[in-house]
């Protein structure tokens, strides 16, 4: 025994207990250096007798202060591990959990229901009504007799036969807008109406970009005996910043809608560009988004309001067009593909 | 219509640049599609249906005179022997014509580029003028070669019975009795309003012209340029509605341009056949009413201000704030005082109006309960794991098929965009499985997806809710425990639609569809009224639109009207919970495989007494320990009564003859 073999032991041992993490290998560590049979320490003091009597004394003591150390590490690192060491019965926290199944509504529905909801605070009645209409309507009873130009503006597929309906006369077309509704609803009640119309229309558009043949509209009905350009001016601010943003701002157009005059169609500054110009916005910093006006008095004269007691604006928009601005959706077809990879993008 | 700027310059002397000029004018209600810049610069403007008069310099010109309060130049661009009869007054109510001789030649520089970039090709100084003349005030002409026409007559009528005409496109077209037609002696040499024939066009070796300046009825030529599929920059402008004093003016600026230009000197004087002059209309324009529908007073100064400038007399009338505006005829579009208002409107500016909100003075009525019912439907769903999917109402004829009841045929549409889009859909079905396919093909196994919507059927349109479900029937987990969806997974969606709104007393009936694998199709009733179907997809039904084989799929459409009609109402009463404890017995037996569960259900009923408060099938076995063709059925039976506490020996004598009762009716063997 040299303090050459002394120093060499502790060495091992430190290089022994660096490498061993678990309580398992901490105690073959133990076993290594303290076991009474076969430790590497305790053999050491086996050993002391063949030492020169002058160095035993001091190398006793050395290999003493040794296995004194090696015992107060090892019992430090054990208790350390088992501390660590998961109780009975836990878990790997980090496997994925069992998830229920939950579905996505539609981005369309999602957008439809806040529009719904927007509007229900501002005390308007939802209605909805039928897909299949009547020429009366879907136009004769919004000013626009057979042969008018506007009907031009809203390319309409017709049924190849008359369809039964339980609104009332056979159906003979796909409804260009919701508004048929609403001249139901004015013909069985008196003003004051306050209404949104939501629901699927359709008009002879080619698939593209920006077109669909088939579209889900929100149409917005108010009459009362002093409704003004300026409530609806007001009642869209709202609405339109609601949905986009209080720093947006509105530019009412006038424009020509057969069941309004005045007309004016409205547009959002673009957000892309804050009103600098892009492309989103074709350069002009403006984005249509609807269009209103005050709703003709041939409209009332159609449902029986007295048109000089009564005033009344409306306003129309489609939601696909508003979704593929507020959520920077590329391609309107996307909507009616049902890429499930496309719906679980939206908020549910 | 595409504004030349230095065309409409010389009209109205506007000191602002091609940009400002565009933006004012746009801000009134002509929206903008183009500016080009260049050495004729262009603003292109889209004119809305109702402003006819804009498709021409002069109605732009009259706007700008409103805008910057400057004058139209001299008021001049609009300052009267040929044989013209009108034997259609109806559909032609003024004909104006005039005799020029001409010399055919190419029109003068400056002509040719104005014209071009109007968007207008350049022919010869005959054409150019009349197609100047139009751009400018709006007025459409056409040229005759008057040597061609028989009898140097011009006669205005309905066609003849099978009359044909070659018109200047080439095309050879047949004429109908609606139709109008400019005829010579012996016969038709253009269709009124849309396109001058072949036979009498200007050549260059003509010599001598009739040039035609007419108001056409809005109606006739908006029928015939459709029937005849023919739309021309003329029938573009009378279908909308013209101006009906225009048409001599137009000839007089035709004139002076033939004179300036050297093409043409005119011969004789013009003719004006307008037999029933018609008288201008005026209206009544109030103050307070202005203030009512735009919401703002607009000061009583301002009003003639807006008005003037764009053709309208506006006299005061019974005192302050009223007057009596008389419409230019070249304004068709105004025909009320609202219409009128609109033009204070947009002359003041639609921005400068207050913002304001409706005020409320009654309480909303209840919301449609089918808004309420769709939530509902649409919440359980997505809870269930199905994503919402939306699908056309218009499918492939072949797609539809399937889904159609036997000698049913779909609805068609008459006009459909193409093949893909022919008849509307019977069912939910067809778009979910291309729905499904779409995803199977981008590598998506597990499929659960949903519609709302309307459907069609020859009895009208309806309302349906239907999901399929393919793949797994949970999510898939580490733990593994994963399953395919079968039957018993949409089955039990469908008890779950119902059971949310309330329907009691569910039955399912064996069905055979043609969409549907038979063995594993049932009908869903609540007491006799039918709901829907489900079941699974017939395998054909699913690879004809792309699926892949052996991958079931599983689908369930319901009626959500009839859904409705078999809702809980809202009148639900709680009811106290037991006081009394329940016992329960488990009873395993082995009964014919063929034997439906809701049998044995049957018989344990009505041998049981009134204590059974409910049975539920917990296991269900075939295989060791069970003679081939019988099954081997365990049901938990819970027993309680409202009023005292049940004892072992009752209940044990009523398993015991529920067991008896189950082996007479059943040849049932208790294990």
């Amino acid at each position: 025994m040299s303090d050459s073999q002394i120093a060499a032991l502790r060495a091992d041992f430190e290089r022994d207990l660096a490498t061993a993490t678990t309580v398992a290998a901490l105690r073959g560590v133990r076993d290594r250096y303290l076991s009474r049979k076969g430790g590497l320490v305790s053999g050491l003091l086996k050993n002391l007798g063949s030492a020169p009597a002058d160095v035993r004394p001091r190398l006793g003591k050395l290999a003493n202060d040794l296995r004194q150390q090696i015992e107060t590490q090892l019992d430090e690192r054990i208790a350390a591990a088992e501390a660590d060491r998961p109780p009975a019965g836990a878990v790997d926290l980090t496997l994925p959990g069992r998830q229920p199944a939950l579905g996505h509504r539609h981005p369309l529905t999602l957008l439809r229901e806040r529009i719904e909801s927007i509007f229900s605070r501002m005390g308007f009645l939802v209605i909805e009504g039928p897909e299949l209409e009547d020429e009366y309507h879907n136009f004769e009873a919004l000013n626009m007799p057979p042969d008018h130009p506007a009907r031009d503006m809203q390319d309409t597929l017709y049924l190849a036969a008359p369809v039964r309906s339980a609104a009332g006369s056979p159906a003979t077309l796909l409804r260009t807008h919701t508004s048929g509704m609403q001249i139901r609803y004015m013909k069985q009640h008196r003003p004051p109406v306050r209404l949104i119309a939501p629901g699927r229309v359709y008009r002879r558009d080619n698939l593209d970009l920006t077109h669909t043949p088939m579209f889900t509209q929100v149409e917005g009905l108010v009459v009362g005996e002093a409704v003004s350009l300026a409530d609806l001016k007001g009642t869209l601010l709202v609405f339109l910043r609601e949905l986009f943003g209080e720093e947006r701002k509105l530019r009412f157009r006038p424009s020509f809608f057969p069941y309004t005059e005045p007309s004016a169609e409205v547009d959002i500054s673009c957000a892309a560009c804050s009103g600098s110009g892009c492309n989103m916005c074709k350069r002009t910093g403006w984005i249509e988004i609807l269009g209103s006006g005050m709703v003709h008095p041939a409209v009332f004269e159609a449902v029986g309001y007295d048109p000089d007691r009564y005033t009344g604006f409306a306003f129309g928009m489609g939601i696909e067009r508003t979704a593929l601005l507020k959520w920077g959706v590329e391609d309107i077809r996307l909507f009616y593909e049902n890429d499930l990879r496309f719906l679980e993008q939206f908020p549910l | 219509m595409r504004i030349v700027y230095n065309w409409l310059r010389e009209m109205v002397p506007v000191p602002e640049d091609v940009d400002t000029v565009a933006r004012e004018i746009s801000l009134r209600g002509f929206e903008l599609a183009g500016i080009e810049h260049g050495r004729e610069p262009v603003i292109d403007f889209e004119i809305t249906a109702n402003r006819p008069d804009c498709l021409s310099h002069l109605g732009i010109a009259r706007e700008a005179s409103a805008i910057w309060g400057i004058p139209l130049e001299s008021g001049s661009r609009i300052p009267a022997a040929l044989e013209v009869t009108i034997e259609a007054p109806d559909l032609c109510p003024r004909y104006c014509a005039q005799l020029f001789q001409v010399k055919v030649a190419p029109s003068p520089a400056w002509m040719q580029q104005r014209l071009e970039a109007a968007g207008v090709r350049p022919i010869n100084n005959v054409v150019d003028i009349t197609n100047y003349v139009m751009l400018e005030v709006g007025q459409p002409m056409h040229a005759f070669d008057f040597e061609r026409l028989a009898q140097q007559r011009i006669v205005v009528r309905r066609p003849r019975a099978k009359e044909t005409i070659r018109t200047l496109d080439g095309a050879d077209r047949s004429l109908d009795g609606d139709m109008l037609v400019i005829a010579d002696a012996q016969r038709a040499v253009a269709i009124g309003g849309v396109m001058g024939g072949a036979d009498s066009e200007i050549s260059a070796s003509t010599t001598t012209i009739a040039l035609e300046s007419a108001y056409f009825d809005a109606t006739s030529v908006r029928r015939t340029s459709k029937r005849l599929g023919l739309k021309t920059e003329a029938s573009a402008r009378f279908e909308r509605g013209s101006d009906i004093e225009l048409p001599p003016a137009a000839i007089v600026r035709a004139t002076e341009l033939f004179i300036q230009t050297g093409a043409a000197a005119p011969l004789l004087p013009m003719i004006d056949r307008y037999p029933a002059p018609r008288q201008p209309r005026q209206i009544l324009l109030r103050s307070s009413r202005i203030a009512r529908l735009l919401g703002q007073v607009i000061p009583t100064e301002d009003v003639p201000r807006y008005l003037r400038p764009l053709g309208f007399d506006v006299a005061p009338q019974n005192g302050q704030g009223e007057w009596r505006g008389t419409v230019p005829s070249f304004r068709v579009d105004v025909a009320r005082e609202e219409d009128l208002i609109e033009e204070v409107g947009r002359h003041y500016g639609f921005d400068r109006l207050p913002v304001r909100f409706p005020t409320l003075d009654a309480a909303q009525a209840p919301p449609d309960p089918t808004i309420a019912r769709d939530r509902l439907v649409r919440q359980t769903l997505t809870s269930a794991g199905f994503s919402e999917a939306m699908t056309f109402a218009f499918i492939e004829r072949q797609a539809a098929l399937p889904f159609c009841a036997a000698g049913v045929d779909p609805t068609a549409i008459q006009n459909p965009l193409s093949e893909k889009f022919a008849v509307l859909r019977p069912s939910l079905l067809p778009g979910l499985v291309d729905s499904c396919a779409h995803n199977r093909r981008r590598g998506r196994k597990d499929i659960q997806l949903f519609e709302s919507g309307s459907r069609f059927t020859p009895d009208g349109e309806g309302r349906a809710v239907a999901f399929a479900w393919m793949g797994s029937a949970t999510p898939p987990h580490w733990s593994g425990g994963s399953r395919t969806v079968d039957f018993f997974d949409a089955k039990g969606m469908v008890e779950l639609l119902c059971h949310v709104f309330g329907t009691k007393g569910l039955d399912v009936e064996p069905r055979d569809v043609s969409y549907l694998v038979k063995g594993r199709t049932a009908n869903v009733l609540s007491s006799g009224t039918a709901l829907g179907v489900f079941g699974q997809l017939a395998p054909a039904v699913g690879e004809a639109r792309g699926l892949v084989a052996g991958e079931e799929v599983y689908v369930a459409e319901l009626d959500l009207e009839a859904l409705a009609r078999v809702a809980a109402g809202d009148d639900l009463r709680a009811q106290s919970l037991p006081r009394y404890p329940s016992i329960v017995r488990d009873i395993s037996v082995v009964v014919d495989e063929t034997l439906p569960a809701a049998a044995v259900r049957g018989t344990i009923r009505s041998a049981a007494p009134s204590t059974l408060v409910s049975i539920s099938e917990f296991d269900r076995y075939q295989g060791k320990g069970v003679p081939e063709g019988r099954v081997s059925l365990s049901l938990r039976l819970t027993f309680r009564d409202p009023e005292r506490t049940l004892t072992d020996d009752e209940v044990q004598a009523a398993t015991e003859r529920i067991v008896d009762a189950l082996r007479v009716a059943h040849r049932a063997e208790q294990r």
